[in-house]
């Protein structure tokens, strides 16, 4: 039996987990390899000193807190549930559309291209409210020509006039 | 009644793993968070202590490769762990009480795996098959993890002699 074979066996060894053929062919190994037998014993340390390492007590602070535990899990709990609720479900779907067009132009390599694109579409539907406005005007210009019509006819309507065109009898 | 009869088992645990107190402290204020937080998905026919075990097991290890604590140095053996050994005597030989401050140190050179295997089996000394369950590894693996584990201490406590020796 070689060295590492030897390693190998050598937990089940301790342990008593071996059959009687293997037991007897580490025993034989144990005899002739003095490296080996030394591995064999300190291993049997380290077990015997893991073996009665002490359990350490829990300190009354941390068993507090643990205590307190389930209290901020309902706080946090709260807090979820808030977000989570059905009503706010399209208020966080605009906000996430809204996030990610932002996360969009943000990441975007060619940044300088959609800045121009975005300028060029507001000039455009700046003149187009700048017509409207002209137009708007000429409208009410035209509107305000007519009411003045509108008004010197009604003025020179007769039935409205009265006596006015009547000369006094002498 | 969790805190009161689990507690020491985790804070032990994550002391033993961790090697430090005040990471200890907080792992086991994680995993008792994580424990309210997933009680609804225990499966009642199952071991409780097992699937507690499991719980701290998978959030230690993932704590541990997040955070690389064998960067850190573990606290020094007499610090908590002498004071609480009601065991230790005076007559108690001076070997042992070096050999167990070497392993406490040497523990750093685990991998993760393997040193939770050791904790389980020769510290904790749980049986094979809990710790399969615990660790959701076959028991022949389990059995290689330990043998590979307390074969590097053997190492280990080999140097150190020789180190002693050559002094």
């Amino acid at each position: 039996m070689d060295c590492e074979r030897f390693e190998e066996l050598l937990s089940p060894y301790l342990e008593d987990d071996l059959t009687l053929e293997e037991k007897q062919i580490v025993d034989t190994h144990i005899r002739t390899c003095a490296s080996c037998t030394e591995l064999l014993s300190l291993m049997k340390q380290a077990r015997e000193s893991l073996a009665s390492f002490p359990e350490v007590e829990v300190s009354e602070i941390l068993v507090e807190k643990l205590y307190e535990l389930p209290q901020k899990r309902k706080k946090f709990r709260f807090v979820t549930d808030f977000l989570l609720r059905p009503s706010l479900q399209p208020i966080m779907t605009a906000v996430t559309v809204l996030l990610v067009c932002l996360s969009f132009y943000a990441f975007n390599p060619d940044r300088t291209a959609i800045n121009r694109s975005i300028e060029r579409q507001f000039q455009i539907g700046f003149s187009k409210v700048e017509k409207l406005y002209a137009e708007a005007e000429s409208i009410t210009h035209t509107l305000g020509e007519y009411k003045d019509n509108v008004l010197v006819s009604i003025k020179n309507f007769k039935p409205f006039r009265g006596d006015e065109d009547e000369q006094p009898k002498t | 009644m969790l805190v009161n009869a689990y507690s020491k088992k985790v804070f032990n645990l994550a002391y033993q793993f961790a090697g430090s107190y005040e990471e200890a402290e907080d792992m086991t204020q994680d995993i008792f968070f994580k424990l309210h937080s997933s009680i609804e998905k225990y499966d009642f026919e199952k071991n409780f202590t097992a699937w507690l075990l499991t719980l701290a097991r998978n959030h230690l290890i993932d704590q541990y490769r997040k955070t690389k604590w064998e960067k850190k140095s573990r606290d020094e053996f007499n610090e908590h762990l002498l004071s609480a050994d009601s065991r230790s005597c005076p007559e108690e030989g001076v070997m042992i009480q070096e050999s167990k401050k070497i392993v406490w140190e040497a523990f750093n050179h685990l991998s993760s795996e393997i040193r939770m295997a050791i904790i389980l089996r020769d510290i904790q000394g749980k049986k094979y098959e809990e710790i399969a369950e615990i660790m959701d590894l076959p028991l022949g693996t389990v059995k290689s993890r330990v043998n590979r584990g307390r074969l590097q201490l053997a190492k280990i406590l080999k140097e150190k002699k020789e180190e002693k020796n050559g002094l």
